[in-house]
């Protein structure tokens, strides 16, 4: 190739080193040797005043054909060595890529708490408020002024926990009510979450302590109409869009007309099987027409404003949409039990 | 209450089926838990004679005396095995020849019975179904056809509804109200029960006399004398349909009581008229002292202010509630003085609730009789008893009723309907469903007016009719609709609300999980726990049990238990927190809330500090770890960051380990602590293990000022880090340390991080080893080695002298 034969000499001992060169550190040497600071290519290109004048020109000129030839062989080489030396590394640590990954602790909302906070949201989308009252309650506010009368047959419906002759653990949500609407005038619409007290036997359906959720509005013109279209709504966002509900009548002392509110089946889709008892229909919640007595009892006038209350039991819809069979799981607190409800839930913002 | 579906068609004359009834009442607020037959699987038994005892077979080993009997049909006879002791010659009962079944599928066949061949079965109430009655076979009149089917001759072919009344419908508390809620929702004509007295010669009012001491509570009370009467068992049909809802048959004379209350709703009561004194009735309160013996044999200490029926020497009945045992009707019995009143339904609740005595009649008083029906009831009553005891009804019914009220009048306007519900039924429609239901209509005008009739007390406003109206139209009527208009109105949370999800997604983000527990806990581990005065606490009058009885003053019991339960189940990692009330009595500053409750937080972690994995440490959760949940749960809170203060002796929660608990402050205001839990409050529990704890109060939290988040500049200069470690007394606080650091007020020290503590080996006895990486920076500039060298030897120099701290490395 190149006719000088020094020039020669070094490109071909370079190119046999740069073959040979087994690691990125071999090849660095081959490198430093003939094209360093001090290489022997370097010098060549140094010393060529004391080549002949005549050689001069053609000796340089080959001399840096060389160097740059070398220079693309070395990087080709280099590239090569760094991707062997890396996969041998990669080779050389072992992996078990079935091996469980380390998940960053994570622990769980109560089922109750996630339920309620689901509920919550849908009637905070409906502009709704949430409002908060004690546990410990005076009779008036749990009974006397949600039209209760005294020594009335109404109050075993509701087997009452009793701290003294008028105080009591509250036995529903519906007292806050009574506190919300005196607070402010109308209009009003608020749900109010909480824990409520019933003096009852505990087996799988039944606990002295759970959860209830009451929604209360009273505007100008609030119909039974509209108590339906908001809990067929609230059905279909909590129990998917085929969902609706069916009203029954029934009593409540603080609501006129009251009504049983059922869901249509989730399960089944109304066809009947065994979380409906076959009935097709799951009963949820009780409600009604605010009682003109109670709008009476906070000062508003029963011909000016109307309003309809709700309240629903959180733990039977927590039971309903997770299909648990006894109630008192949710006051054991078992780990176990617990951490199934760690998953992310899509309901909390 | 059982409704025999024969009985209700007396009164409603209705074709459908019992199922639709069943859910035409269901949709109108009666709920009905069971459609059922009276009798399932019963089929070929027959009226038979026993025509005479032909062998004594002995008596069997499980005590049955069994003789074998000729059982007579009329074309046919068979020998059967009977072991019933009342089994006699001439006695008509029910016959199951072989080929019958009774219920629950049992076939009968001719069998050999002890070596005795037993061509079918002679049967008593209980095998048949029909009753609990099971000593003996089923004894019929001499006059029951022979060889008919009993089932016809019993009227065994009916279904029994059973339903549920909501307390404001009394009037659906008997076969007559149920009729009239069938015929309001189908259209079948309602028949009221004709009543028609037969009366003898004798007038009751010169034979007995009625007097009401206290009309407040007695506004009405009528009273009929029987005459001549003998008690002996009801008829079959009678019987049998007192046994088709439930009821026992007694003789007749009690069992036509029985009969008119389940039919007309009217709790009906028989004095024996001979026992009581001078014939006369008192109706009167008791007074101090009074007793009496109850016709269930107890005797009862009564409490003046109840209502009594009285002769004038003596009480002889608890009002609505419960006869007495000296005025009982006994087989003796041939004159009786029958009650039918109305008594003030608060009266009866409260004197029921007071003896703890819950009868088929004061459950009806307590929620209030019908005062106009009840003469009614009287007069059907009086004649079926002499119709069945072979007596005489005297002439006149005493009834003293000293103040009738008018009917109530209401005003209803169809626009009213429509306000509330949405929607109004045609005009003809109110009219009818209020009619059917009892009400008389005038609807000549604008506005319905309506009369009430008396069975209807809850009726008292117009809404309660809007009620009536719709829920017979139907509320699948009701159309469903959203309110729309109105003023938009900012959704409001309550602050304890945000702060309890922010600090419940904090805790479950770093791993733990949340508990709710029941409000009420044990006062006995309260006291070991340090509670021990009761004044402190609230105390349910009526607790579930003796270990749920005491309103939670701190959430530290309930995670505990969470802990222990956990660990009788084998799980001895527990990382837990909970969100919820405290009680404690009222102060001044709760105004009208009974009780003083705050939020708290408690969190309580034992066991590993990791779940075991394969690359997990094998660490134990320490006091750091609950001490560092309930910084994050403050940092959450976004009010700043928590102090720790270690208590003095004495201080701090007593169920905390004496100098392994300390207290959480933000900006100087308590707000929690933590620490370990002591000894004897973990052996209470039932923890073998060290379980640590830490409560914050939310509720003093929210009261401190939020710390809005504000952007810090990022540094634009290079910082500078030195190490700082020395060793100290190893009373020596990490705490007093950087306090006495920051005290330096040193503007370019802008960070402090503690990175290693080192107790034992090389380190000493009583001291321990603390090493800092403080990090120098300023806003401005590139500090130099001099400016930060010069720094660092302050800050040691300062240490050593405060701490005689030993340096090791800076």
């Amino acid at each position: 190739m190149a006719a000088d034969p020094r020039v020669q000499d070094i490109l071909d001992r370079a190119l046999a080193d740069i073959a040979g060169a087994r690691s990125t550190s071999a090849l660095e040497q081959v490198r430093v040797r003939v094209l360093g600071r001090s290489g022997e290519l370097t010098a060549l290109l140094r010393g060529l005043g004391k080549v002949p004048a005549a050689d001069r020109p053609r000796v340089g000129q080959e001399a840096n054909e060389v160097k740059g030839r070398l220079e693309e062989v070395l990087a080709a080489r280099q590239e090569a060595l760094k991707t062997e030396e890396h996969r041998q590394t990669l080779a050389a640590r072992h992996l078990d890529l079935t091996l469980p990954g380390r998940v960053p602790a994570h622990g769980a909302m109560h089922p109750i708490i996630r339920v309620q906070d689901e509920i919550i949201s849908i009637f905070e989308g409906l502009g709704f408020s949430v409002a908060e009252g004690p546990e410990v309650e005076s009779d008036y506010y749990n009974f006397a002024a949600l039209n209760f009368p005294d020594d009335h047959p109404a109050r075993d419906m509701q087997d009452t926990f009793h701290v003294s002759a008028d105080t009591v653990l509250r036995t529903h949500t519906s007292p806050v009510q009574i506190r919300a609407m005196k607070a402010q005038g109308p209009p009003v619409r608020i749900v109010c979450p909480g824990k409520v007290f019933r003096h009852d036997i505990t087996d799988a359906t039944h606990s002295p302590m759970f959860h209830q959720i009451e929604g209360l509005a009273v505007d100008r013109h609030i119909t039974m109409a509209d108590l339906k279209g908001t809990l067929d709504l609230f059905a279909r966002e909590m129990f998917g869009p085929r969902s609706h509900v069916r009203f029954r009548p029934s009593f409540f002392p603080f609501t006129e007309p009251s009504a049983e509110v059922d869901v249509l089946c989730f399960k089944c889709g109304g066809d009947g099987c065994r979380f409906c008892k076959q009935s097709g229909w799951i009963e949820i919640l009780g409600s009604g027409m605010v009682h003109p007595n109670v709008l009476r009892n906070v000062g508003y006038d029963p011909e000016e404003v109307t309003g309809w209350a709700f309240g629903m039991g959180v733990e039977r819809v927590a039971i309903l949409k997770y299909e648990i069979d006894d109630i008192r799981l949710f006051f054991e607190n078992d780990m176990r039990f617990l951490g199934q409800f760690a998953s992310a839930s899509r309901e909390l913002p | 209450m059982k409704i025999s579906y024969r009985w209700l068609r007396e009164f409603a004359e209705t074709e459908l089926p019992p199922e639709t009834i069943a859910d035409r009442l269901v949709n109108a607020g009666i709920e009905v838990a069971s459609v059922q037959p009276l009798v399932e699987g019963l089929s070929g038994v027959v009226i038979a004679e026993i025509e005479a005892i032909e062998q004594d077979l002995g008596v069997t080993p499980a005590g049955h005396h069994n003789r074998l009997c000729r059982v007579a049909l009329p074309d046919k006879s068979f020998s059967v095995v009977c072991g019933a002791p009342n089994a006699a010659r001439g006695l008509r009962t029910a016959f199951a020849p072989p080929g019958a079944t009774l219920p629950g599928g049992r076939a009968i066949k001719a069998a050999k019975i002890r070596g005795t061949q037993s061509e079918g079965m002679l049967c008593s109430e209980q095998e048949l179904g029909i009753g609990e009655d099971g000593s003996g076979i089923l004894e019929l009149p001499a006059d029951a056809p022979l060889g008919a089917p009993l089932s016809r001759y019993l009227g065994l072919d009916d279904t029994i509804l059973e339903i549920e009344i909501t307390p404001n419908r009394p009037d659906a508390l008997s076969v007559v109200g149920v009729a009239r809620e069938v015929a309001a929702l189908t259209g079948a004509p309602f028949r009221f029960p004709q009543i028609a007295v037969k009366e003898g010669e004798i007038d009751a009012a010169r034979i007995a006399e009625v007097e009401i001491l206290d009309p407040d509570l007695s506004p009405r009370y009528a009273a009929r004398v029987i005459t001549g009467l003998t008690v002996k068992p009801s008829p079959p049909w009678l019987a049998q349909r007192l046994r088709s809802v439930g009821l026992r048959p007694i003789n007749n004379l009690v069992d036509v009581t029985n009969y008119v209350l389940w039919e007309m709703g009217q709790p009906l009561h028989a004095f024996d008229y001979d026992t009581v004194a001078q014939h006369k009735i008192v109706v009167r309160r008791a007074q101090p002292g009074e007793r009496i013996m109850t016709l269930d044999g107890q005797d009862r200490a009564l409490t003046p202010g109840m209502l009594l029926i009285c002769d004038p020497e003596r009480p002889i009945g608890i009002a609505g509630v419960m006869g007495g045992a000296s005025t009982e009707v006994t087989a003796k019995t041939t004159t009786v003085l029958l009650e039918s009143a109305f008594f003030n339904p608060g009266s009866i609740r409260s004197t029921s609730r007071t003896l703890g005595l819950h009868t088929d009649a004061a459950y009806r008083f307590e929620r209030g009789a019908d005062i106009e029906g009840l003469r009614e009831a009287l007069d059907r009553a009086a004649q079926l008893m002499a119709d069945l005891g072979g007596g005489t009804v005297a002439k006149g019914a005493i009834d003293v009723y000293p103040g009738p009220k008018p009917r109530p009048r209401i005003t209803l306007r169809r626009s009213r309907i429509e306000r509330v519900i949405g929607v109004c039924p045609p005009h003809e429609d109110v009219v009818r469903i209020l009619q059917a239901l009892g009400f008389a209509v005038d609807d000549s005008g604008l506005a319905l007016q309506v009369v009430v009739p008396s069975f209807r007390r809850d009726i008292v406003q117009e809404d309660d009719l809007v009620e009536e109206v719709i829920r017979v139209w139907g509320y699948d009527k009701i159309p469903s609709a959203l309110a729309g208009g109105g003023v938009l109105q900012p959704v409001i949370h309550p602050p304890a609300l945000v702060l309890a999800r922010a600090v419940t997604r904090a805790l479950t983000s770093a791993g733990l999980s949340q508990a709710v527990t029941y409000a009420f806990v044990d006062p006995a581990r309260l006291k070991v726990m340090g509670w021990d005065a009761p004044e402190a606490l609230i105390t349910l009058q009526n607790p579930i049990s003796a270990e749920r009885s005491v309103l939670q003053p701190s959430l530290a019991p309930g995670v505990l238990e969470v802990v222990a339960l956990n660990g009788t189940r084998q799980i001895p990692d527990v990382r837990v927190f909970e969100i919820g009330q405290t009680f404690a009595p009222h102060r001044e500053e709760d105004g009208d809330r009974p009780a003083h409750e705050e939020l708290w937080l408690a969190v309580a972690m034992t066991g590993q500090r990791a779940p075991r994995a394969w690359h997990a440490t094998r660490d134990r959760i320490d006091i750091y770890d609950v001490k560092g949940a309930a910084e994050l749960a403050v940092y959450a809170a976004g009010v700043g960051d928590a102090e720790t203060t270690l208590y003095a002796a004495g201080e701090g929660p007593r169920y905390l380990e004496q100098g392994r608990a300390a207290a959480l402050s933000v900006g100087g205001r308590p707000v929690g602590w933590f620490g370990e839990v002591a000894l004897g409050v973990r052996e209470t529990f039932d923890l073998p293990a060290p379980v640590f704890l830490a409560e914050l109060s939310l509720s003093a939290l929210l009261d401190l000022p939020r710390r809005e988040t504000r952007y810090q500049p990022l540094p634009r200069f290079p910082a500078v880090q030195r190490d700082l470690a020395i060793v100290v007394a190893a009373e020596v606080t990490a705490g007093q340390i950087e306090a006495a650091i920051r005290s330096m007020k040193l503007p370019l020290l802008s960070r402090l991080t503690l990175f290693d503590v080192y107790e034992g080996g090389q380190v000493g006895a009583g001291k321990r080893s603390l090493a800092w990486s403080l990090t120098y920076q300023a806003p401005d500039r590139t500090l130099t080695d001099r400016e930060v060298n010069e720094l660092h030897a302050r800050i040691v120099a300062e240490i050593s002298r405060r701490f005689g701290a030993e340096i090791r490395g800076v």
